[in-house]
């Protein structure tokens, strides 16, 4: 039986026929189940929007109260958390705010599970709670475990409803959610994959068990999937309820009607505040751990890669993302699957261009995603890792966002510019607690970074994290209950902004004590490396790398306090020198990129730095109050006021005439400093030609030209070098 | 002046008060700010040639003698938009330590991974883009739009008769120009 008996959608169809269907509809860009009318809407507009405002309100009121039943602090302070509600064929009809990402993640694992016939075996009945995070089956990471429950009416399937939520720990070599020591799935921790977990609204006691056995602090996992579960009972109990008062008939025709009125939505906003053409940029990742602790066998190893991306609008409004040119995926933990790169399309696009009317799988429907196979965003190899793959995601990502930016300033919405993401490395750690039990989570705090500049203002100021779009960094006090460690500082990173006309926003960093334990092992992963990952546009600079890692073991904190002595407070005071290394003496560790520690002891220091984005615009064209005002405010050093702003300081005010003087001396200084690019072309050729590069930007350009013959082509025509010509190693 | 004119002249000054700034991020995008953002552009600038889109802050897409080209708002112009213009600039790289500290104090790239090129207009020096790269990796060609398909099918205005016998940009072929 069709899903679709002419005019209307029936009850009693299989999720199998209802997917095929949908994907034969949608493959070449058509129609969302061929709906060529919007029937429900035209007929009786009000009783339309009526139904998604109550089913809009049902899945963010579920979360809302959920996560208040949550013991999670990563749910309850930084709402890692989303629900949504899916049509029979797993697609998402309305959605909460929070971790969107997972919107099409979540939808990818209900495809898989229609496709692999679940309905015949393990069987899906009413009552049912299914589980899984595992990313080749549809996830970004082990740490985001999801769950999903059917919606029955009338004893037949008709629905989905899911729930997602950032865990803290999974159980896996390493301390936290994101093990990044490893070169393969085997460490990432307990695998749920695809599971019946519960019935009859109820998690099994033998999953349960499983939990509690197999992650560090299964209070936080039992908890967190309680709320979810909660969150998607919640939702359908209301959906039931609705149907109960529109029937299922209209219900069903509308809320399939709802996701075609979005792709064509998505369509007509493209058409309306972008430029069709081609749209080209490129980001960079690298993942530093030759020689850190702990580290296996093959993941030992220093990575570059290059993040190439041609976004293409058409005449008909569809954009098209092709990561061609992107590198191989490999032994390490930042590979992305197929689903991984739909969450990170979507939650962006979302966010970007999906912000009124209604957002839901029509705007998913409304792009391509071109996704070279085995490379770094599209992994097909499933024994790798992908723990730490937003460390990709973000500046793909980010990437997408600057582009777009261009895109809205040349049709002249400069109010909807926006650099976005920034990196947002990830602290986690584990080990004994203060309170004497074994703990490892995750420290969100990093979901409140500073983001790319915008057009018209400075970016937006530890506030910001692309993944969640709420942007909460939470109360220290709260993770210092949470995490043996106390709080000396956790300031606004200074100079953190890329620089700009206008700047982007100010990150912080975070020093902590450790406090009443002698094991305690930290790490932090997902930032750009020895490379910037943020660029800035139109003369704006990238956002510095937030790639050092500043320990101190032993120090003479004590004893500074009692003599009255300065602490430090912040990562840096003056944009020069790192206060931990300024102000205290002990065994000082600093390390670069990804970072696992070995075990620390009571009173020693850590340092993290979080992420920023670019800055718009030339930086000599920054109004001089502004830096001033950035200076007194701790956001700007009087070092880069002068020397990347030209702003001379009387005081905490702007000298005007010192300024200008300052300015037009360094304008003239890069004019004369800079070449013709063409002289500049001719001269670098040479060094191509010699291949005259560090072994990891060699590795890089090996990589790319073999998974991309156009790239390897278009590499070669640039430089003029022969067909033949390969990168020596 | 209309409202909503005015209101675009103050989006572009950045002079619009951050509660209405707010809205406009909030509100429905209006049909006609193209236009109107174009036409007052083009009052601004000192040369005469039509300006067929904006492509940053400083260059834009002009109609010049029967093509398209690509012109800062100084005047200089740097050939055809199909070209990359960056391959007609002035170019300063920074990748040194010392040349990079200078931006970014202890928390650079790493010389040998990255490089910061930065381009600049030759008849006014402005700084018009700054490329994080990887060395050798080729420059990159930020946008090229399809001016037929915006103007005819998008905006349903007369744009330049030679546009219309101009085929649409086609993937990957332009990127090498």
């Amino acid at each position: 039986m069709s899903i679709l008996d002419s005019t209307r959608f029936v009850v009693g169809t299989t999720a199998k026929e209802a997917l095929e269907l949908s994907e034969q509809t949608t493959a070449h860009g058509g129609p969302y189940y061929g709906i060529d009318t919007l029937s429900a809407r035209e007929a009786d507009p009000l009783r339309y929007e009526s139904l998604h405002t109550q089913l809009r309100s049902a899945v963010v009121a579920a979360r809302e109260t959920a996560r208040r039943i949550s013991a999670s602090p990563a749910i309850r302070e930084q709402g890692e958390f989303v629900v949504a509600l899916y049509t029979l064929a797993g697609d998402a009809i309305v959605l909460s705010t929070g971790i969107m990402v997972h919107v099409e993640t979540v939808s990818r694992f209900i495809k898989w599970m229609i496709r692999n016939d679940y309905e015949a075996s393990p069987g899906v009945n009413a009552g049912d709670i299914f589980g899984n995070n595992d990313s080749f089956i549809g996830d970004v990471q082990p740490a985001d475990m999801m769950d999903v429950v059917p919606v029955h009416w009338g004893g037949h399937l008709i629905g989905w409803i899911g729930a997602v939520s950032h865990v803290l720990d999974v159980g896996g070599v390493e301390p936290g959610g994101e093990v990044a020591i490893i070169g393969d799935r085997y460490g990432e921790g307990m695998f749920v994959t695809g599971e019946k977990i519960g019935s009859n609204d109820d998690l099994h006691r033998d999953y349960l068990i499983r939990c509690e056995r197999n992650v560090r602090v299964p209070i936080y996992w039992i908890l967190d999937e309680k709320a979810k579960v909660s969150a998607c009972l919640d939702v359908r109990d209301k959906v039931l309820e609705i149907i109960g008062k529109v029937g299922i008939d209209y219900y069903l025709t509308a809320t399939h009607e709802f996701i075609e009125e979005n792709r064509r939505g998505q369509l007509a906003r493209v058409r309306s505040m972008l430029v069709p053409g081609h749209y080209r940029g490129v980001t960079h990742y690298s993942s530093l751990y030759e020689g850190a602790v702990g580290v296996q066998r093959g993941a030992a190893v220093d990575l570059l890669y290059a993040i190439p991306l041609e976004m293409t609008v058409d005449e008909t409004g569809k954009i098209c993302l092709d990561f061609d040119g992107m590198a191989e995926s490999g032994p390490h933990t930042s590979n992305c699957t197929v689903a991984a790169m739909d969450g990170g399309l979507f939650i962006t696009l979302t966010q970007m261009m999906g912000f009124d009317g209604k957002v839901n799988h029509g705007a998913k429907l409304a792009t391509e995603l071109v996704l070279p196979e085995s490379s770094l965003v599209n992994v097909v190899d499933e024994t790798s890792a992908t723990s730490t793959s937003w460390g990709v995601l973000i500046p793909a990502f980010s990437l997408f966002q600057r582009l777009l930016s261009r895109g809205f300033f040349a049709r002249g919405f400069l109010e909807e510019v926006f650099l976005g993401g920034s990196a947002t490395p990830f602290m986690e750690g584990g080990g004994i607690s203060q309170y004497g039990s074994q703990f490892g989570a995750g420290h969100f705090e990093c979901a409140s970074c500073g983001s790319g500049a915008r057009a018209l203002l400075d970016g937006i100021d530890v506030g910001y994290a692309g993944w969640n779009p709420e942007g909460d960094m939470g109360a220290a006090e709260v993770w210092e209950m949470e995490f043996p460690l106390l709080y000396l500082g956790r300031r606004t990173f200074i100079d953190s902004g890329g620089a700009g006309r206008f700047r982007g926003g100010v990150t912080f960093a975070s020093i902590w004590k450790v406090h009443n334990s002698n094991d305690v092992t930290l790490s932090s992963k997902e930032h750009s490396g020895r490379v910037f990952d943020q660029a800035g546009i139109f003369g704006g600079y990238p956002a510095p790398t937030a790639h050092r890692h500043v320990a101190v073991r032993r120090t003479d904190l004590d004893q500074r306090v009692a003599n009255n002595e300065p602490i430090p407070h912040s990562m840096s005071s003056d944009g020069e020198h790192i206060d931990v290394l300024q102000l205290l003496k002990g065994e000082v560790e600093v390390a670069e990129g990804q970072y696992a520690s070995a075990p620390f002891s009571e009173g020693d220091i850590y340092t993290h730095a979080y992420g920023s984005g670019g800055g718009y615009g030339d930086p000599l064209d920054r109004d001089p109050e502004r830096v001033a005002a950035d200076v007194s405010n701790g956001m700007v050093s009087a070092r880069a006021a002068r020397q990347t702003y030209g702003v001379v300081l009387t005081g905490d005010r702007a000298n005007p005439e010192a300024t200008e003087e300052l300015r037009d001396s360094m304008r003239r200084a890069r004019l004369a400093d800079a070449v013709p690019t063409q002289d500049w072309l001719a001269s670098e050729r040479a060094r191509v030609l010699a291949s005259d590069f560090a072994a990891p930007v060699k590795t890089m350009y090996r990589s790319s030209m073999t998974m991309s013959p156009a790239f390897a082509a278009e590499f070669r025509w640039f430089w003029g070098l022969d067909e033949t010509w390969e990168i020596a190693r | 002046m209309t409202q909503n004119e005015k209101q675009i002249r103050d989006l572009l000054d950045g002079t619009l008060p951050w509660s209405q700034l707010h809205q406009a991020m909030s509100a429905y995008k209006e049909s006609g700010r193209f236009q109107t953002y174009v036409r007052i552009l083009q009052e601004r600038m000192s040369w005469p040639e039509r300006i067929l889109l904006p492509l940053t802050d400083r260059l834009y897409i002009v109609e010049k003698d029967g093509h398209a080209a690509v012109k800062c708002d100084c005047g200089h112009e740097f050939g055809d938009y199909r070209e990359n213009w960056k391959l007609s600039a002035l170019i300063r790289v920074r990748r040194s330590e010392d040349e990079l500290r200078e931006i970014y104090g202890p928390f650079a790239c790493h010389p040998d991974w990255m490089e910061l090129r930065e381009f600049l207009c030759p008849g006014c020096g402005a700084l018009l883009e700054v490329d994080a790269a990887v060395p050798g990796y080729p420059v990159t060609f930020d946008f090229l739009p399809d001016l037929t398909t915006f103007y005819r099918d998008w905006l349903h205005e007369p744009a330049p008769t030679w546009l219309e016998g101009q085929p649409a940009p086609s993937s990957k072929a332009w990127a090498s120009r």
